[in-house]
């Protein structure tokens, strides 16, 4: 399998106020095309960040770590590289959904679709666009709530819409920050069912989760304390 | 594309941006409502000073220019100038007709002594003539006839035979012994009364005007009528103002400005009407003119001269200043009240010899532009003209008045702005000053749309950091908010544009509502602020404080309305436009569209620099953390 993405020693400091606080401190990690990896920490261990790094909402401190991307080096992109980056190559799934409450479930969905798009291109690919917006909404069993705002809707359904969202540009990579930390149970469930049938599908998934069960959905766990990655409690789940 | 979809949203489905809309409406429309009206008042200026003085005026205080008639056959040939009139400006004393009783008012007033035709040529003056029909049976019409039965009573009555005298009897009949006499008796009557019967019959029968042609018959009545032009032609009074005269321009009369007289009140639907239901009718009366001329070497001469002159009409220039002070006479009336008429020079030793004449003078000659030809253009074609009159003058050897030189420096040959610089400059200036003024407003603008911005991108935060999450660049965050200024501002300016228009256009309305407020209005505030408290007590009655908040802060903005125009009422009203402060009876109400399309123009720019600071603080949004703002 090839390499879909490789993080290469990883350090990230925050400042607060005159305090540093390591949050990252060397972690390194390859992610294969069409895995699913599934990054487990407590609480403050750096998952988050490291996520946000990988889908280049941040960067890294040091010099010596390195992403690369299908071999790209991601701190070597210009910032329109990086952005088109973020919106074909990655697909983001945050824990508290982050949808645009003016927009409606169908809009909120196509939005990566209309970044990037000029007038000329919006006036032929939208058509295109809403269709394959609608399609996955119907896929996740949402088509009669295309035109409901966010609020109308139950914290599944909005979860499903941030993943029709990250999937609207066919991104390979979805970057998944504790999808199910919100939802109860059942929806939980629901919700790593559908990823489940994304992955089945070819989607590489990195998902940052708390909560060992549903770590272990993942082809891959990797355990994240205190900014390192504990190569001993890396584990492959070859039962899936 | 995704900026003009989150404009659009963030614009229809918040109140926040609707409150940036309002303030910079406002703030246009008190831009527009401001410098239209200091616009139209320097207009306004501008044109009644033409109206009044036509293009180009040549003037010669005191002294007069003599042979005028030449100067004026001169500029007559001369090409550009449309028409031209002598005009005797001077001061005088003006003995009013009230009030009752021996003590009457006197007025200081500017006279303006002007050949009724050619003046109307320069100035269309008949167009501010203010009485210019008299309906029949209308009160003035009713006391003109009351006047002629009392003036003319003697004539009357020995015009009338003693058939028509018996036949005028019968206004009368209601008096019980002349009710039951027979026509023979009344014969013995009509024998036996006296003459100071006969008037007071006249007066009697001037009260019942509809009884006491049915009485004579029409014929005889109109012939009564007929005595004073204004009772059989309604139009014979608008003839009187433009010919400055009575009685079909057989008498000279006096046109007067129609604040000249106390006695012509302006109502509230901004027409005028005389006082005390129309008896102090200033047309139905004479006043006496005084004035007090300078002889040739500058000093007074000893006797002042006096004319009784009958009224024939009032003229309303619209400015309020010349309303208040000037009457026009016929030239030939001030000529010989100012003595600058025709008269005989006489040896200085030996009066009985005659030496020759000294003519008649003007001591202005007001000339009006052909169409095309500007105020400066004229004046250079006046003084050359002029300088022609004086050149033709000097070469007749036997003339013994001359006329001032064209380099005297007591001879004026001014454009009408120049003449009334002392009074257009000072209006030009304060305009200037309140434009720079309220140019702050703009300020205002951007600062209302800077601080509702900033709150907006505090409140969007989060959704910086969803959009830079999927792709969005720091440029297309900057163009969202930027677009959103550039909407608010220009939804604002057309707001404010409309609004603008909708004050100045019925700003003379809004401020007779204030002078004379609507009690009516103050009744419907009243309900509408018990019905916003009954509305508050139901809605706040689940507990949430804020619409007991806002229902409480509507029930008394409309209860201090309703008390407002109660109290305003009290008052008598508030006149903030006070004609004899500001010139004109009116406000100027026309939109100036050029300072209006600045001023939008202004609103945009001012909206965009207001979004720009926290567009840009918005591209600089750490996504990190905007996704992590709660």
């Amino acid at each position: 399998m090839s390499k879909l993405i490789q993080a290469h020693n990883l350090h990230k400091t925050y400042q607060l106020g005159r305090v540093e606080v390591p949050v990252l401190r060397g972690v390194s990690l390859d992610v294969e095309a069409a895995e699913w990896v599934a990054i487990l920490g407590a609480s403050g261990s750096g998952k988050s960040t490291l996520l946000h790094l990988l889908g280049a909402l941040d960067h890294p401190d040091s010099n010596e770590s390195s992403i690369s991307y299908e071999g790209s080096l991601l701190s070597s992109m210009r910032p329109g590289a990086l952005n088109n980056y973020r919106n074909k190559s990655v697909g983001f799934v945050f824990q508290f959904y982050h949808l645009l409450p003016e927009l409606t479930v169908l809009e909120n969905t196509i939005l990566p679709g209309l970044v990037g798009l000029n007038r000329l291109q919006y006036l032929r690919r939208i058509g295109e666009l809403r269709d394959r917006g609608a399609e996955l909404l119907d896929a996740f069993g949402l088509s009669h709530r295309l035109s409901h705002r966010p609020r109308e809707l139950s914290g599944g359904e909005r979860q499903r819409v941030a993943i029709a969202r990250a999937l609207i540009n066919k991104a390979p990579l979805l970057l998944a920050d504790e999808p199910t930390g919100n939802l109860d149970r059942q929806t939980g469930e629901e919700i790593l069912e559908l990823l489940k049938a994304q992955h089945r599908a070819g989607l590489t998934i990195v998902m940052v989760t708390h909560d060992l069960t549903i770590a272990e959905q993942a082809d891959r766990i990797v355990r994240l304390e205190d900014g390192v990655i504990e190569p001993a409690k890396e584990s492959h789940n070859i039962s899936r | 594309m995704y900026q003009a979809l989150l404009t659009n949203r963030y614009l229809t489905s918040r109140v926040i941006p609707l409150l940036a809309v309002a303030a910079v409406a406002l703030c246009v429309a008190l831009v527009i409502v401001v410098v239209s009206v200091m616009t139209g008042f320097l207009d306004m200026v501008r044109d009644s000073g033409r109206k009044l003085m036509g293009d180009v005026v040549i003037s010669h205080p005191i002294y007069g220019i003599p042979h005028y008639e030449a100067l004026l056959e001169e500029l007559t040939k001369t090409s550009g100038v449309a028409a031209a009139t002598p005009v005797i400006d001077s001061w005088g004393l003006l003995k009013m007709p009230y009030p009752q009783g021996d003590s009457k008012t006197t007025r200081t007033v500017q006279i303006w002594g002007v050949e009724p035709e050619t003046f109307e040529q320069v100035t269309d003056f008949s167009t501010s003539i203010v009485w210019r029909q008299v309906e029949a049976y209308s009160p003035a019409w009713q006391y003109l006839l009351e006047d002629l039965f009392t003036q003319q009573s003697t004539a009357i009555i020995e015009a009338l035979d003693l058939d028509q005298r018996i036949a005028l009897l019968c206004v009368i009949k209601e008096d019980p012994e002349l009710r039951d006499a027979t026509p023979e008796d009344r014969l013995a009557i009509a024998n036996q009364l006296s003459l100071e019967s006969w008037q007071a019959i006249l007066r009697t029968a001037a009260r019942v005007p509809t009884l006491t042609e049915e009485c004579l018959g029409t014929e005889t009545w109109q012939s009564i009528l007929a005595r004073d032009p204004r009772l059989i032609t309604p139009d014979a009074i608008l003839e009187d103002g433009v010919t400055i005269s009575r009685d079909n321009g057989t008498i000279p009369g006096i046109v007067m400005g129609l604040h000249v007289s106390e006695l012509n009140v302006r109502s509230s639907d901004r027409t005028t009407v005389p006082h005390n239901n129309w008896y102090w009718w200033m047309p139905r009366f004479d006043v006496t003119l005084t004035t007090m001329p300078i002889d040739q070497k500058g000093g007074i001469v000893t006797e002042p001269s006096s004319r009784i002159l009958p009224v024939a009409n009032e003229f309303q220039s619209g400015v309020y200043l010349i309303d208040e002070t000037r009457v026009l006479v016929p030239l030939d009336v001030a000529q010989d009240l100012m003595n600058l008429d025709e008269a005989t020079i006489v040896d200085e030793f030996d009066p009985d010899i005659e030496l020759g004449v000294d003519p008649a003078r003007t001591t202005m000659v007001l000339v009006r532009a052909e169409q095309g030809l500007t105020p400066e253009e004229l004046q250079v074609k006046v003084r050359e003209a002029y300088t022609k009159f004086y050149e033709g003058l000097i070469k007749e050897q036997d003339l013994l008045v001359w006329p001032p030189s064209p380099n005297s420096l007591t001879l004026n040959i001014m454009t009408w702005e120049e003449q009334q610089a002392g009074f257009i400059g000072p209006v030009e200036n304060e305009r200037r000053l309140i434009q720079t003024l309220f140019s702050i407003v703009y300020v205002v603008c951007a600062a209302l749309v800077l601080a509702i911005f900033w709150a907006i991108v505090y409140e969007k935060t989060r959704d910086i950091g969803i959009l830079r999450s999927v792709g969005a660049s720091r440029t297309g965050i900057v163009w969202i908010f930027l677009r959103y200024g550039l909407v608010v501002g220009s939804v604002g300016a057309v707001v404010g544009l409309g609004l603008g228009w909708l004050v100045v256009t019925n700003i003379n309305g809004i401020h007779s509502a204030l002078e004379e407020p609507p009690l009516i209005l103050s009744w419907i505030f009243f309900v509408l602020a018990a019905i916003s408290l009954i509305l508050t007590v139901v809605l706040s009655w689940r507990g949430s404080l804020l619409p007991l908040v806002l229902g409480l802060m509507i029930t008394v903005l409309l209860t201090i309305l309703a008390i407002g125009i109660l109290l305003l009422d009290g008052m008598g009203g508030v006149a903030i436009w006070d004609p004899s402060i500001y010139y004109f009876t009116d406000i100027p109400s026309s939109l100036d569209w050029w300072s209006a399309f600045g001023t939008m123009v202004g609103a945009v720019v001012f909206s965009l620099v207001g979004a720009i600071i926290p567009a840009a603080k918005a591209a600089d949004t750490d996504p990190v953390k905007a996704l992590r703002y709660e």
